[in-house]
């Protein structure tokens, strides 16, 4: 088989890339089209094949690997169209949903909008029974009420039921019964039991899994099934595999039993891209991995070959949106991206966001009626963007607009056009600042010792001052930075994760609780490996870790154990050793001596997969290390410099190119200041130096 | 002069380095009080005394930290790089025992820049009895709390020992105040260091012009805020439950507001109330100050900036010996952050209402019920093991505004929400208690155009062995108003339901002691509402009946929206023509 195929179908575009036997990358783009994900699909992938004279079918019918990322899931979720979902809760305990873990932000701001809980109030119901913290039977399932009630969701046509009772994790078999009562009362109605998708202390984010799961199972069954077949009639015949939330990817029929992996996949697949690119280039395996796109930039973050997660992923608002309550790739976004809007408070101060021109009208240069000066703007007013080679010319860009908008805010501000839109572009990277500072610091990461992985189209702009003030030295921007996450994908292994919980201190080490936990993990790890064996996979890891604080410490910190179980007190002591060495690391404290109660375990199993080998792959191309043509660009330490402009794709390897200048990428455009410079990588890509 | 570009970018670095230091003492701390609550606070305190930047945090706490930075340099005149100093004196500047403030000076060149404020409520501070607000206590020595004026707990980054061991023989459970103290020293350094690295990056002369120029824009943002507002002077007042034995007649405050746009001034005047009392429910100079400004700030519009700049535009006057005012030693200050500043709080903001419209807030809940109060006792689950933690379980009805509905999870308003809530999964393996119900209750909100948030029901008991429960609450004899046609809700209640399921309400300033079969009933109130409610969209009135927020009985006597449906088929709807003659009979 000579390819293999990512596809992310994000909001706006759907990116595919090709991966050719050789192991050159090929990055297509088409619009989204909601409606029938197949058709942008399918035009992505003509997109990318016409560019080695290849056609759709052709790729297709030589694919054996094909992996599928979508924000479908996202979006039902932001625009609250999943399906019409019941949740079945604990009598008593109804309005979890509406209270989350409490908290806002801004304490003197009381005229907020609170957005609805996932399930409102109205489909919610209780149901009569009760266990407690250690599993014991309070008050018994009360089959026939809960009949009664199961029987009632029919007549409000509910499509889907999400059951998460209290305690469910120390004794799931309240739960159990209900997925009985329901198969008997309303068979083939899709459900998800709490103890089963996320089993961990906390009732809120735990039942904030199980109604967004099956909330989504209608859907996105549908979804795949279509996606499916409509791929089987275009003549593919090979795997399809769906890229997750943790950042692996699954097959198919796995997600559609637990659709909730979708969500937030795609940016969740970006630093697969930054990791393999920087491991490539020999840059260290500390990577910090940034996405700009049009209104967001998003930040992740992998320390030692690690990629960090979080249990804490929102949707409409942190604290009071939607919680995930998965553990997911760690992803910070900060509304900064080209399309933020600039303005000036009453303070006399410029602020650039958090409100976005959008793509509709958009930034004011694209002439669609936008009035307010954008990220974007200050870019074609600096130089920066060439207003005839925006997106490889195929639109053209009004810079008299952005001159005006722009120079709005210079007069406001007293200040000269060029020192305004530098200014405009600085504070835009100062959110960005602050997103990857909070990010690396709470993990205890040092920025000027990571390398930093910039894509996403806008990334180049701006990414040298940014890394700059972060003290960080080396930026490897790839020339497919205009579709990371769908390159995430080639160098995704397919990643099952269990939990389970059960409570242990240090102090008095339960072995035996914790050893039937292992146990547990390991039998569900290893079905799991024996089906993927029998799908032609071979190369397995299996990783653990544990969710744990410090004696009656409020928050647990999820870190890998050093070791596969645990037998004796040796084994307790190096767990305990981990613990504050990782605590020390993240919060600049450790409590020697203290006692550390575990809660949380997971178990993963990593299956892995081929990945293509890193060529640059259009050698074949004439090579020119001379600039395309020169422009006149704005920098604040400079003023107004002569600025040669390169077409990246015919830079030689090797090429060593001085600040100022420009590179020019299909998908891209990096902006090389003063006293930077950019080396062109063996694999093609742009290793900068600030 | 910095350019606008730069003082944007350099005050982006100061609000990273407070949540770097947030951040910090959330993950680390131990206690639910802080861990959960959040009920601690940063700040950065330039090195004359002003707030230059403070992370979110509760208004209440975060601009005293200047009067503690004050309090340190006063002092240790000799205080140098590497001392922490340990705060918690009620009459020097801290809000109260309870919280223990550590001051991290910070240096660069040898020269003063900044100081570091990390102020943590502790989940016990050795008072007399296991609790942290102590209303009963007749003065300082009753209270018995340890009272550190600025006492200096670390030299060359490391502990004084004596200082540690002192503590940790007088406050309960030591490790977890061992464990808490670690937490705020580790976010007042890591504080240090990022601003160590903010003068080393900009230069010293540059940071001192940012850190002028920065307070005299916060105090131009400020005055455009008060310049939008009608002028106008404001008086009004609410009393405090009483405190049986001590003040059986409750505590009136009183709270008179003088609005000047031209000059750019509002004034609020805590002068002509009573003097301080023989419990401990006197403010501090900080809570008194910050509660007044809290109310002003919050109808001032949101996005201002955290500091002393804006408080330049706010006067707060204040008398000495008074309840709200400056305590007189040895008078109790050990509720000095709740009770009576969430009176002067809901009263500030309502006053604005009185300005007209689209101005003020109504009430929001005040009665910090049992539910969030300091539980302590043996777990035969750990072998008889002592505890004892704050407990959070509230929900708390916000006020409604003149554009939203109140939130359902205000808790109380000095906490304006910020608070998170326990799980009630944690609390049960934490205390040896079974949680019964922790729900909102349906017609528990005052109506408006915008209604109040809910109020929240929890009833829980002991599992084996018996429980301490010690809490002051409001808001059990008086109930939230509404504001500009609005109406109020209702009042809270602490009950204790014996074995025979007969009820017994608890006072204002209660002790419950709950054995196994006995339950605590405890209902905190919901907000109050904003403008008419013959005014609200049927549509929303339609959601709350959907969603039990309101009756159908409700809807159409306070807002004359008939509903039609069944909730059985889920398809409720609005009567329009019912609906129209409930309204055309309201308006006459």
């Amino acid at each position: 088989m000579k390819y293999k195929i990512s596809v992310d179908t994000g909001g706006t575009f759907t990116d595919v890339v090709i991966a050719k036997e050789e192991g050159s990358l090929v990055v297509g783009k088409a619009l989204t089209t909601p409606d029938n994900v197949f058709s942008g699909f399918s035009e992505a992938l003509e997109n990318a094949a016409s560019s080695f004279n290849a056609s759709m079918q052709d790729v297709l019918l030589e694919t054996s690997v094909l992996i599928y990322g979508t924000t479908r899931s996202t979006n039902a979720i932001v625009t609250s169209s999943a399906a019409k979902t019941a949740l079945l809760v604990t009598d008593g305990f109804p309005d979890t949903l509406t209270y989350r873990h409490g908290g806002k932000r801004d304490p003197l701001n009381l005229k907020m909008e609170f957005p609805q809980p996932y399930i409102p109030r109205r489909l919610t119901e209780e149901i009569i029974e009760r266990i407690n913290s250690e599993g014991g039977v309070e008050t018994p399932l009360d089959k026939d009420q809960a009949s009664k009630i199961i029987k009632s969701l029919s007549s409000k046509d509910i499509e889907a039921i999400a059951v998460s009772f209290l305690w469910s994790i120390m004794n799931p078999s309240h739960e159990l019964q209900m997925a009985e009562l329901i198969e008997k009362i309303l068979p083939g109605i899709p459900y998800t039991l709490s103890h089963q998708i996320n089993p961990i202390i906390r009732e809120f984010p735990r039942t904030s899994s199980t109604a967004i799961d099956a909330s989504l199972k209608p859907l996105m069954q549908k979804h795949f099934i279509e996606l499916e077949s409509e791929l089987r009639a275009a003549g593919y015949e090979g795997e399809i595999l769906v890229s997750t939330s943790s950042g692996g990817i699954k097959h198919v029929s796995d997600v559609i039993e637990k659709p909730i992996f979708t969500v937030k996949s795609g940016p969740a697949m970006a630093p697969l891209a930054g990791i393999a690119y920087a491991e490539a280039e020999n840059l260290g395996n500390d990577v910090i991995i940034v996405d700009t796109g049009g209104t967001t930039f998003d930040v992740s973050l992998i320390r030692s070959g690690e990629i960090k997660y979080t249990r804490d992923t929102w949707l409409n608002g942190e604290w009071i949106g939607h919680n995930l309550g998965l553990s997911s790739v760690d992803i910070r976004s900060v509304g900064a991206g080209g399309g933020s809007i600039a303005w000036i408070d009453s303070g006399g101060l410029l602020r650039v966001g958090p409100d976005s021109a959008g793509a509709d009208p958009g930034p004011a240069c694209y002439g669609k009626g936008g009035t307010k000066p954008t990220v974007t703007d200050a870019s074609v007013v600096l130089g920066y963007i060439d207003p005839d080679h925006f997106l490889g010319g195929r639109m053209s860009l009004d810079t008299q607009a952005a001159k005006s908008v722009i120079n709005d805010a210079a007069t406001q501000l007293n200040m000269g056009l060029e020192e305004t839109a530098a200014g405009i572009l600085e504070i835009a990277g100062e959110q960005m600042i602050k997103a990857i500072q909070e990010i690396t610091i709470q993990d205890g990461v040092n920025p000027a010792e990571s390398i930093l992985v910039a894509g996403g189209g806008a990334a180049g702009l701006n990414i040298l001052p940014i890394a700059n003030s972060l003290g960080c030295s080396k930026i490897l921007l790839p020339k497919t930075a205009g579709a990371l996450s769908a390159c995430g994908g080639h160098y995704s292994d397919i990643v099952s994760e269990y939990s389970a919980s059960r409570y242990s201190a240090t102090d008095n080490f339960d072995f035996q609780g914790v050893a039937e936990i292992f146990d547990e993990l390991n039998s569900k790890l290893d079905a799991e490996q024996t089906s993927l064996k029998k799908r032609g996979v071979s190369k397995f890891t299996k990783e653990f870790f544990v969710e744990a604080r410090y004696l009656n410490q409020q928050w647990e910190m999820e870190f890998k154990l050093p070791l596969s179980e645990i037998k004796n007190s040796q084994d307790v002591e190096s767990v305990i050793e981990e613990f504050h060495n990782v605590h020390f690391r993240r919060y600049a404290v450790k409590e020697e001596g203290g006692i550390i109660e575990c809660i949380n375990w997971k178990g993963r199993l990593i299956a892995e997969m081929d990945k293509p080998p890193h060529v640059r792959g259009d050698e074949d191309r004439e090579s020119d290390s001379a600039p395309d043509r020169e422009v006149s660009a704005f920098f604040s330490s400079h003023g107004k410099c002569k600025t040669p402009v390169y077409l990246g794709s015919k830079l030689p390897i090797g090429t060593e190119i001085s600040g100022p200048a420009i590179i020019e990428e299909p998908t891209t455009t990096v902006v090389i200041y003063p006293d930077t410079s950019a080396h062109v990588t063996t694999s093609g890509h742009y290793l900068l130096t600030s | 002069m910095l350019s606008p570009v730069q003082i944007s970018i350099m005050s982006n670095r100061m609000d990273s380095v407070c949540r770097e230091m947030t951040n910090t003492m959330l993950l680390t701390a131990r206690s639910s009080v802080l861990g959960v609550a959040r009920d601690f606070s940063v700040s950065i305190v330039t090195s004359d005394d002003e707030v230059l930047a403070a992370a979110e945090g509760f208004p209440i706490h975060v601009w005293g930290s200047n009067l503690q930075t004050a309090s340190m340099r006063k002092n240790h005149p000799e205080f140098k790089e590497g001392d922490a100093y340990l705060h918690n004196d009620p009459y020097d500047g801290n809000s109260h025992a309870a919280d223990h403030t550590v001051l991290v000076p910070v240096f660069y060149e040898g020269e003063h820049f900044f100081t570091t404020a990390v102020k943590a409520h502790q989940a016990d501070t050795g008072n007399s009895l296991p609790t942290t607000y102590m209303a009963q206590a007749a003065d300082v020595y009753h209270e018995g709390s340890l009272i550190f004026p600025a006492v200096k707990v670390q030299e060359d980054y490391k502990d004084n020992e004596d200082i540690i061991r002192m503590c940790k023989r007088r406050i309960r459970i030591p490790d977890q105040w061992y464990g808490d103290y670690l937490a705020a020293i580790g976010a007042a350094r890591i504080g240090e260091r990022s601003l160590k690295k903010f003068v080393e990056k900009y230069g010293k002369e540059t940071v001192r012009s940012f850190i002028k120029e920065w307070l005299d824009y916060s105090e131009r943002r400020c005055i455009d805020a008060i310049k939008k507002l009608p002028k106008g002077r404001l008086e009004a007042n609410q009393s405090h439950d009483p405190i049986e034995p001590w003040v059986p007649e409750g505590i009136p405050v009183n709270v008179k507001i003088d609005i000047d746009p031209d000059e750019a001034t509002v004034t609020v005047d805590l002068r002509d109330n009573i003097d301080c009392i023989d419990a401990g429910l006197n403010l501090t100079e900080a809570t008194s100050t910050m509660a007044a400004a809290h109310g002003v700030l919050a109808c001032l519009g949101n996005d201002l900036p955290t500091n002393s700049g804006i408080m330049r535009r706010i006067n707060i006057q204040l008398r000495t010996n008074c309840v709200v005012g400056i305590p007189k030693f040895p008078h109790s200050c050990s509720v000095a952050t709740t009770n009576l500043t969430d009176i002067i709080v809901n009263v500030t903001q309502s006053s604005f209402a009185e300005l007209g419209e689209g101005e003020g807030y109504a009430h929001g809940n005040y009665c910090n019920s049992a539910a969030a109060g300091v539980a302590s006792g043996n777990d035969w689950r750990r072998g008889g093991e002592a505890y004892i933690n704050q407990m959070f379980l509230m929900g708390g009805g916000g006020p409604a505004s003149s554009e939203t509905d109140g939130m359902h999870y205000l808790f109380i308003p000095v906490t304006a929400g910020l608070m998170y809530r326990d799980s009630v999964e944690v609390d049960e393996q934490r205390f040896p208690i079974l949680v019964r119900k922790m729900g909102l209750m349906e017609d528990s909100c005052g109506h408006g155009r915008r209604r109040g948030g809910q109020g929240t029901e929890v009833i829980m008991g002991p599992r084996k062995d018996p429980i301490h429960i010690l809490h002051v609450c409001n808001g059990l004899e008086s109930a939230p108003i509404g504001v500009r046609g609005g109406t109020g809700s209702r009042l809270g209640q602490n009950i204790r339901i014996d074995k025979e399921g007969k009820e017994h309400p608890y006072p204002a300033v209660m002790v419950c002691d709950l054995e196994e079969g006995e339950l605590l009933r405890a209902r905190d109130q919901g907000g109050g509402g904003y403008g008419p409610p013959a005014e609200r969209e049927p549509e929303r009135v339609l959601r709350d009946v959907e969603n039990y927020v309101v009756s159908e009985e409700t809807a159409r006597s306070v807002y004359g929206v008939a509903i039609k449906g069944s909730r059985l088929d889920d398809n409720l709807a609005i009567d329009l023509e019912e609906t129209e003659k409930l309204r055309s009979k309201m308006s006459v």
